[in-house]
């Protein structure tokens, strides 16, 4: 009996994860299961009935109609994706190392760099479409005034070449605070031991950069395009709020988050008929790109700290 | 404690008593409710409501509408988990007859004026196999909105032949104006107001569509052709970078002064009217070519249906019935001004600007939309080819035949009565 009770007690840490795992499953697994579940049925209404096995796949595989977006989708979330990393998260890095410094009037930059994070999406892509909008933007008529006349009624937005790079700077604006918050925390932690006795032995500014902090930054940085590359999959607000659900122009900004919405959720206008089953499993993808992504880092963060 | 007792017998007796008059009273009349994807008409469909509320005191009917893109899927739901409202805004076409064939819909065959008070072209759009399922409710105009100011200040005329149009534009792009304020970033108002607008002036009306859906003519043929041929035509009268400009844009280029002409449909009245521009604009029919007469795109847009599995059918019929009068068609023609009422018997609209352009296609010939009536049935369907072409020869990357031979080959995918041409 006393020995039950102290089993009990050895164990009853168990009952305190209950409510978070009731949530967790009810509200994250449950729903996930479900749509890769709905994603073997076909049929109208908000709940296909009718059990096609992997019909939807072989659609999305090979149905011309549904396999060219969906490679279209794939190839602009992965410039969207390479925009972040090459120019947001390294922007970030950079400005994280500028605020680590002794700058004066840190937390204003700090404040002035994050403030864009605060605002909702929908609301930079308005204003960003305001800025870039041929006739009335305030990028042409800078660039006009600095002579650059072919620049004048340029549409950012509209020409297929430079429409998703718009976005996708748009996006690297907006977000650029969080890699910077991140990145500072990095380098706050850093010893300064480590660093004194680095420019004791002669290193310079940049060779402590790039020999010093950025070594001991790898984990850090590896969470971050983590980060940046699950927001990047999961990406759909920015695109909706600049363009449209279709990826005008010409499915140019067709991310993988458009897709599934105008599939498996609106329909394309003006018959609006969603395809639930089909849209599922565009969902199912995103999932397992996902997990791969995610896994692979997983694995190689164990590795490096087994190494270590 | 006593009391308190007889206090609480009191409430209860009260309470008792509210209850059984209610009943009493909903027992007298019966509560309909009614869908839609109109939820900016909420006060104006409510004023229509109480005129029939007045006549016939012992029906309600309570409007509840949906956010418009989502109509479609949410009735969808309702209907098939057996919630949903007890009349409805039907779509016109395609999407009506796929509810109807499905059995959601009340069959309205015999309804009393249905038949007298509409036009075999309006009944058409929410007919299937010539059973009508819904009452013809509202319709839109499409045309051309001009700043009369600045034609009146380049001497300028409303024009009558597209080749009239075409002069009016060079004249003014020569004078520093930028013609036509429509531009392609939303995709589908190129497709949808300004080529559809100009579409039946090249092929002709209904006949002409006809001739399309029962495969007598390819969707490649000369006159295809010409449409996107004139698509071509007004590319360069477009404002500077019109990839860019988006539909919101294009409204704000014409009502601002700096463009002078806008490709427009009826439901821009009201926005026109409320945003009071500094100068006088109107509307014209788009014009066709010379030697081919004016036809209007004149589009069913919502018909009122009743489902088949309302407990209230018969009061719904009632409502139907009303609906098909005189008296029903004015009160929305002066509420909705844009939207028009499809009742046969001329009308007249209170709005001005409503009037002008709902005068455009008395005594021409109308039709819907080309693409609704049967070509969205299939994938790709027929909207989504003629947006791509439409854009690709607004932008120059296709030709007019490489356009029409893009929707041919796109249809003949699934449209079986075109499949003959198939090369």
């Amino acid at each position: 009996m006393a020995q039950a009770k102290r089993r009990f007690r050895k164990d009853h840490w168990f009952f305190f994860t209950i409510p978070a795992l009731v949530i967790y499953v009810w509200f994250m697994a449950f729903p996930l299961f479900n749509s890769m579940r709905m994603s073997f049925y076909q049929g109208t209404g908000l709940i296909p009935t009718q059990f096609v096995g992997l019909q939807n796949y072989v659609e999305l595989f090979t149905n011309p109609l549904f396999r060219d977006r969906l490679l279209g989708a794939l190839k602009n979330t992965c410039i969207l994706f390479a925009i972040c990393m090459g120019i947001q998260n390294t922007l970030g890095l950079l400005f994280a190392n500028i605020l680590a410094g002794r700058l004066k009037g840190r937390s204003v930059f700090r404040t002035i760099i994050f403030l864009p994070a605060t605002m909702s999406v929908l609301v930079t892509g308005f204003l960003w479409k305001l800025i870039l909008n041929p006739h009335w933007g305030a990028v042409n008529q800078i660039l006009v005034r600095f002579g650059l006349k072919q620049f004048e009624g340029y549409p950012w937005l509209g020409k297929p070449e430079t429409a998703m790079i718009m976005v996708g700077l748009v996006t690297a604006w907006q977000w650029v605070g969080i890699p910077t918050m991140i990145f500072l925390a990095g380098f706050q932690g850093i010893s300064e031991d480590v660093l004194e006795a680095a420019s004791i032995d002669g290193a310079s500014a940049l060779q402590i950069f790039w020999k010093v902090k950025l070594p001991l930054l790898t984990p850090v940085i590896g969470l971050v395009a983590v980060m940046t590359f699950v927001g990047n999959f999961n990406a759909f607000d920015i695109v909706f709020a600049m363009t449209n659900a279709r990826g005008a122009p010409e499915y140019s900004t067709d991310i993988m988050g458009t897709l599934f919405y105008r599939i498996g959720i609106a329909g394309q206008h003006p018959v609006a008929q969603p395809n639930m089953g089909v849209g599922a499993s565009i969902a199912t993808v995103i999932f397992f790109i996902l997990f791969l992504g995610v896994s692979m880092w997983m694995y190689f963060r164990e590795r490096g700290s087994r190494v270590q | 404690m006593r009391k308190q007792r007889r206090f609480s017998l009191l409430v209860l007796v009260v309470l008792v008593g509210v209850l059984l008059a209610s009943a009493l009273v909903s027992a007298e009349t019966v509560t309909l409710t009614l869908g839609s994807w109109r939820v900016d008409d909420v006060e104006q469909v409510n004023r229509l409501l109480d005129a029939f509320h007045k006549s016939h005191p012992d029906i309600r009917i309570r409007f509840n509408p949906t956010n418009p893109p989502d109509y479609n899927a949410v009735l969808r739901t309702q209907l098939t988990g057996g919630t949903g409202p007890d009349l409805m805004y039907v779509r016109s076409f395609k999407v009506g007859q796929d509810l109807f064939a499905e059995g959601y819909l009340e069959p309205l065959t015999g309804l009393e004026g249905l038949e007298e008070n509409f036009s075999v072209g309006s009944r058409a759009a929410w007919s299937l196999n010539d059973v009508p399922f819904a009452v013809p409710f509202m319709a839109v105009s499409h045309g051309i909105y001009y700043n009369v100011d600045l034609f009146k200040k380049h001497n300028l005329e409303i024009p009558q032949t597209w080749e009239e149009l075409l002069q009016v534009a060079e004249t003014l792009k020569a004078a520093g104006v930028i013609p036509f304020s429509n531009g392609s970033k939303d995709e589908w108002d190129m497709n949808e107001i300004v080529f559809m607008n100009l579409l039946p002036n090249f092929i002709g009306g209904r006949e002409a569509r006809l001739e399309y859906e029962t495969g007598e003519v390819p969707f490649n043929d000369a006159k295809m052709v010409s449409a996107f041929k004139a698509l071509q035509d007004i590319a360069p009268y477009l404002p500077p970078g019109q990839e860019g400009v988006s539909y919101y844009d294009a409204q704000q280029l014409f009502l601002l002064g700096r463009a002078a002409m806008f490709f427009g449909g009826s439901w821009d009245v009201a926005f026109f009217v409320s945003s009071e521009p500094d100068f006088e604009w109107s509307v014209f029919a788009t014009p066709a070519p010379e030697g081919r007469p004016t036809v209007v795109t004149f589009h069913p847009d919502a018909g009122l249906g009743l489902n088949s599995a309302s407990p209230h059918k018969e009061a719904g019929l009632k409502f139907l019935t009303w609906l098909t009068t005189v008296e029903a068609a004015q009160i929305l023609a002066d509420e909705i001004p844009g939207f028009y009422p499809l009742n046969q018997t001329s009308i007249t609209l209170q709005d001005k600007h409503a009037n002008d352009f709902y005068a455009l296609h008395e005594g021409k010939d109308v039709d819907a939309r080309f693409v609704w009536p049967e070509l969205q049935s299939g994938d790709p369907d027929g909207y989504l080819l003629t947006q791509t072409a439409a854009l690709a020869v607004v932008k120059g990357s296709m030709t007019p035949e490489e356009a029409a031979d893009y929707l041919q080959e796109g249809l003949e995918t699934w449209f079986t009565p075109t499949q003959k041409f198939k090369k």
